[in-house]
């Protein structure tokens, strides 16, 4: 990940690529100006199909004082019945609680060029966090087929989610219910 | 006199994204309509000297707003570059069947889409 620095106008802005930085100010701008919490989910939408590649996507809520992950909100799939926790394993689910991402990455003989064709592969799972605790988890799926693998452009993506899409999303008095951190968790 | 290109997107996030990547890394001028129907409309009000335009949108879509740009002479001529996740081939065929002059996938690289246009308007 890039060290990141303030500009003139106070917002931050990685070191790497300008053109990186255009990318992540438009999505900390989209997020900053959500008017409410379901333009939030609308600008999330936005900027995963627009920014990253990706029209499959889910926003899974977690609730600690059950121990439980729960769907809040999907888009382009349906994740009624979608297992959380076998998609990323007991080991994935605690690093993601930790605040890590979690990315499987793509088969090196992708992709076919069917759109809904059995290609995906690539996925990622980023904490949405606050106060250095995670309280949603956004599961980012199926690439769009001409969007190969994420980046390190996209790393720098979800930094900016994990860390800036909370406030917008859960609202102002978003935080976790209790201190325990993953073990025990169930999807 | 800066040239100028019309930005459509129904996307707050896409518009803002290529409206910056324009005029941040180009002299262009940028304008910006959120669909279709309001593509047209800009078009015939702007004069831009291109318009870049997204497929999917309300009222009027991409393919739509295109057709319709070419059967008018204020814009038949303009260059349209229409931007989209719909990367399918059947949508490309149809995306020039309706009169766009290039077509690009999202994500934008934003290298590429400045060389792209300069393609078109030089620099």
């Amino acid at each position: 990940m890039s060290s990141e620095k303030n500009n003139a106008s106070g917002a931050k802005r990685s070191t790497s690529d300008p053109l990186n930085d255009l990318r992540l100010g438009a999505a900390r701008k989209r997020l900053a100006e959500s008017r409410n919490e379901e333009d939030a989910i609308e600008g999330l939408r936005e900027i995963v199909a627009n920014l990253l590649g990706c029209e499959e996507i889910g926003l899974f809520r977690v609730d600690r004082r059950t121990a439980t992950v729960q769907l809040c909100w999907s888009f382009g799939v349906d994740l009624e019945n979608y297992d959380l926790l076998q998609a990323l394993g007991n080991a994935g689910l605690q690093r993601v609680m930790s605040g890590e991402c979690h990315i499987d990455l793509p088969n090196i003989d992708l992709p076919s060029r069917d759109r809904f064709g059995a290609t995906a592969k690539a996925q990622a799972f980023v904490p949405i966090r606050v106060a250095n605790q995670t309280i949603a988890i956004l599961a980012i799926l199926r690439l769009l087929p001409q969007k190969l693998a994420f980046d390190r452009a996209d790393m720098e993506l979800f930094k900016l989610l994990s860390d800036e899409a909370a406030k917008p999303l859960f609202g102002p008095g978003a935080h976790s219910t209790t201190a325990t951190e993953g073990p025990g968790m169930t999807a | 006199m800066s040239k100028k290109i019309l930005v459509v997107d129904d996307s707050k996030t896409a518009l803002m994204m290529e409206r910056e990547i324009l005029e941040r890394r180009t002299s262009y001028q940028c304008v910006t309509a959120s669909d279709g129907q309001e593509a047209v409309e800009k078009a015939q009000q702007e004069r831009p000297d291109l318009i870049l335009m997204d497929v999917v949108m309300p009222r009027m879509n991409g393919f739509e707003a295109c057709k319709m740009m070419r059967q008018q002479p204020s814009t038949r001529e303009i260059p349209i570059v229409l931007v989209t996740t719909r990367g399918e081939e059947s949508y490309m065929e149809a995306g020039f069947k309706s009169g766009c002059n290039d077509y690009i996938t999202k994500p934008v690289n934003g290298a590429e889409l400045v060389a792209l246009i300069q393609g078109y308007l030089g620099e």
